[in-house]
């Protein structure tokens, strides 16, 4: 319900609302102009303008393997987070399972330990198993991360759907793994793949974990973080810019699928 | 001997039961975790104790050097704060989103999370691009006359809070505000309607509702900021290098030892806040309904 607007209380806190907004967008919106500057330190307002930066970071053999190197191990969590954290959904939201509380608990738990403690625990586990330095241990670690985050959303959705259309399926002569498909996972899928755009974005801008274990084959965020810590290049504002681009439109589509998944769907 | 047969025959039941169930979709699951969640603990744990046999060397380390007790207290001080100055600038403006109409409630809530899904990289990085020498607050305080020489904001304190502040901000208001959506709306304008002003009905109905919301709120900031770690580094001096940063400076110089005892302490502290918030709010708040009963 709207209140009267025009009360003073009411315009202070819109005011105050408008004011925290800009403020959250402030720093990022900054840094947008920033990356089509053509001088060689970063200045506001740019003084000549020009694709100078965006043609380095794509002209840097370094920069694109890096970044190629951030997107596989991005999907290859976000897949692995996304069939696991499905299943995992899928069996607390229908059964009975002994330890329910306990198991719903842990699986929560990578999102309450601070990154730094799971990072430095992965980088002892995977030295002392010989796995460190892989794509494959990392993926691994960033889809325990991104876990809960699809247990949440896909067990939102879950909940949501019926199981009597599945047995319908199966009295109607379906096969078990034709009636599952047909009807609980035709109806997860958005929330699915809600989750797994999640989880592909908490792996692709993982630092700590990555940092640890991954002594030569360096991702993205190692490179940006360890060229912050001795000069603002500005390349680093393209691609801040291109990631700031591509993380709000599929964020929003990844929003958009949740929300629908989360809802009551029409009988 | 009945009991005993009935036992192995509820056991073989249930096994029979997981395998026809859908329990076992569990597996996959717990099996990463365990992997690489559990064990990896249990590495710490071992670690911070153990060097050729059980030593409390990593955690005599710490208590002896006062540099390392200073880090400590300053991650804790600062992540309470930070949880504290977050829920404070964040409750007003889920009070407002949440008074707004549903459309312009999900096109508000949808500006706050714009900002939280760049990566806090990224974040910190326009931080620093913002409060540089060159940046755009020295510019313009030097355009505006205000200043002529540039102030030095980069790598303070200051620079830490306004970062860490901008970057867990949505995080309180998202959770202020999904608790104030279970409110029930009727329950203010009741009191209204029997003659509180606007302000108590605040006070005495809507404030006490969402305290838990608020304190769940607090809760969460305090955890995400008590193991930060880019941000301190990069626009804060090196008086302001949190526990993350000692840890990762410590697995650099290869002591997983003491990597490890600092890890732990850094998860042992956040629980004990945890757990006391919870014990204090469950005391304030129940003595708070104990108050409003009739």
């Amino acid at each position: 319900m709207s209140r009267k607007m025009g009360n003073p209380g009411s315009i202070l806190l819109t005011a105050y609302t408008v004011a925290a907004i800009v403020f959250l967008f402030f720093p990022i919106l900054i840094v947008i102009p920033m990356s089509f500057s053509g001088e060689r330190f970063l200045g506001f307002p740019p003084k000549t303008l020009g694709l100078r930066w965006y043609m380095n970071y794509f002209s840097d053999a370094n920069w694109i393997e890096l970044t190629l190197r951030s997107l596989r191990v991005g999907l290859g969590s976000s897949i692995l987070a996304s069939v696991l954290g499905t299943l995992t959904a899928l069996a607390l939201a229908r059964s009975q399972i002994p330890f329910k509380k306990a198991i719903t608990a842990l699986f929560a738990a990578p999102v309450v330990v601070p990154t730094v403690i799971i990072a430095l625990g992965v980088f002892i586990f995977a030295v002392r198993s010989r796995i460190n330095d892989s794509e494959l241990t990392l993926i691994a670690a960033h889809a325990t991360i991104a876990l809960p985050f699809v247990v949440m959303i896909v067990g939102a959705a879950a909940r949501q759907v019926d199981p009597t259309y599945e047995k319908a399926a199966r009295v109607l002569g379906a096969g078990p793994v034709k009636a599952f498909y047909y009807t609980t996972f035709r109806a997860l899928m958005p929330a699915v793949i809600s989750a797994a755009i999640f989880s592909f974005f908490v792996s692709f801008d993982e630092l700590i974990i990555a940092l640890f274990v991954m002594s030569e084959n360096h991702t993205l965020p190692i490179r940006i973080w360890s060229d912050l810590r001795f000069e603002l290049d500005p390349t680093i504002a393209a691609i801040s810019t291109l990631l700031i681009v591509f993380t709000t439109a599929a964020m929003i589509v990844a929003d958009r699928l949740r929300r629908r998944s989360a809802r009551k769907p029409d009988a | 001997m009945p009991a005993h047969s009935f036992r192995l025959l509820s056991l073989g039941i249930g096994i029979v039961k997981l395998l026809r169930s859908s329990d076992w979709l569990i597996v996959p699951g717990v099996l990463l975790l365990a992997f690489f969640f559990v064990a990896p603990t249990v590495e710490i744990a071992l670690s911070s104790i153990f060097d050729e046999g059980l030593t409390g060397k990593h955690f005599e380390r710490f208590a002896t050097k006062g540099a390392y007790v200073e880090v400590f207290r300053r991650t804790l001080v600062r992540s309470v704060w930070i949880g504290i100055l977050c829920v404070l600038i964040g409750y007003p403006i889920a009070y407002f989103i949440v008074h707004r109409s549903l459309r312009t409630q999900v096109f508000l809530m949808l500006l706050i999370l714009v900002p939280l899904w760049t990566s806090i990289l990224i974040r910190t990085y326009a931080w620093m691009v913002v409060l540089g020498r060159e940046g755009i607050v020295n510019n313009a305080l030097i355009w505006l006359g205000l200043i002529d020489k540039p102030l030095r904001m980069m790598f303070t304190t200051g620079a830490v809070y306004v970062a860490m502040i901008q970057i867990l901000l949505p995080i309180a208001v998202i959770a202020c505000y999904s608790a104030m959506t279970e409110i029930d709306r009727t329950l203010p304008r009741a009191a209204k309607v029997l003659g509180a002003s606007p302000w108590k009905a605040f006070r005495h109905v809507f404030l006490p509702l969402s305290l838990e919301g608020a304190l769940t709120s607090f809760v969460i900031v305090f955890m995400l900021s008590m193991g930060f770690f880019i941000t301190p580094a990069l626009v804060g001096g090196r008086k302001d290098a949190m526990l993350a940063n000692v840890i990762a400076h410590n697995v650099e110089q290869l002591n997983w030892g003491f990597a490890s005892a600092l890890a732990l302490l850094l998860l042992v502290a956040t629980i004990i806040v945890i757990v006391v918030v919870r014990l204090l709010a469950n005391r304030f708040v129940g003595v708070r309904s104990v108050g409003m009963a009739p």
